[in-house]
């Protein structure tokens, strides 16, 4: 029985290359959103507010395993027939 | 040229394929993404670690820093607490109050200064300015009021101790 993986392992380049990018804006989102959970936090705990410390590391590594997780769904190597130059 | 069919040994030094090459690219740079997320998020749980279980440490203690007359009106004097390497600034305003901050700039902890008949302390290196009976940002970059310390008189001599804010307002 065939899965998603290789469902699309077998697609078509430009699939593939749509699948990439879209993978790569959700990943640069998540990390966009990190470096701001980060600055609030430290701003905060710098200023005795250590209430919000915790809550954003625990988002923070929420996005994290959501970011690695998304990498299930990277496409593969395209594989063409080797070519042999002699 | 790279294409020229007449020398092809750079195929069997390189042998990946133009598609190949840019699809690698993209996936490590996938890859590079989600392990600068893995450190932003080991690096929030270092500052929740630290804010949490490690905080700064107080200021223990009265600390003596002057005699009064040492100190003229609009002058400041620096002066670092035994066994502590936090630089910190006296100022004795031209209205005769005195206060004493942290000197360095809670933006990225240059040394501020006060800024002599103007009530106000001056980051020179982004142009930040503090208010120099409060410790408040009055404009630039700091995120932050600077950290204050209490002044207190016995006699002719200033002490310093830990400053203590008023309970929090919701």
């Amino acid at each position: 029985m065939s899965n998603f993986r290789e469902a699309q392992n077998q697609a078509h380049p430009n699939k593939t290359s749509t699948l990439m990018v879209a993978l790569i804006v959700v990943l640069i989102l998540n990390v966009s959103i990190q470096i701001w959970l980060l600055y609030t936090a430290l701003n905060n705990a710098l200023n005795e507010n250590v209430d919000i410390a915790f809550p954003a590391f625990l988002a923070s590594l929420g996005l994290f395993l959501v970011g690695f997780g998304w990498l299930y769904f990277m496409p593969g190597i395209i594989r063409n027939k080797k070519v042999k130059y002699r | 040229m790279a294409t020229n069919n007449k020398d092809n040994q750079w195929k069997v030094d390189f042998p990946i394929q133009q598609l190949d090459a840019t699809q690698v690219s993209r996936r490590d740079f996938a890859k590079f993404l989600c392990l600068v997320s893995g450190g932003l998020a080991v690096g929030s749980g270092y500052v929740a670690a630290k804010a949490n279980f490690f905080p700064a440490e107080k200021v223990q203690g009265e600390h003596f820093v002057c005699k009064k007359d040492e100190l003229p009106q609009g002058g400041t004097k620096s002066f670092v607490i035994p066994g502590s390497t936090i630089p910190y600034v006296l100022i004795r305003t031209e209205k005769d109050d005195f206060r004493a901050y942290e000197q360095k700039c809670t933006h990225l902890s240059c040394a501020v200064f006060y800024m002599p008949k103007s009530g106000k302390i001056e980051c020179p290196c982004h142009n930040g300015w503090f208010d120099a009976l409060t410790g408040e940002v009055l404009a630039g970059p700091p995120p932050r009021p600077l950290p204050r310390l209490d002044v207190i008189f016995k006699g002719d001599d200033i002490y310093v101790r830990e400053f203590e804010t008023s309970p929090k307002t919701l």
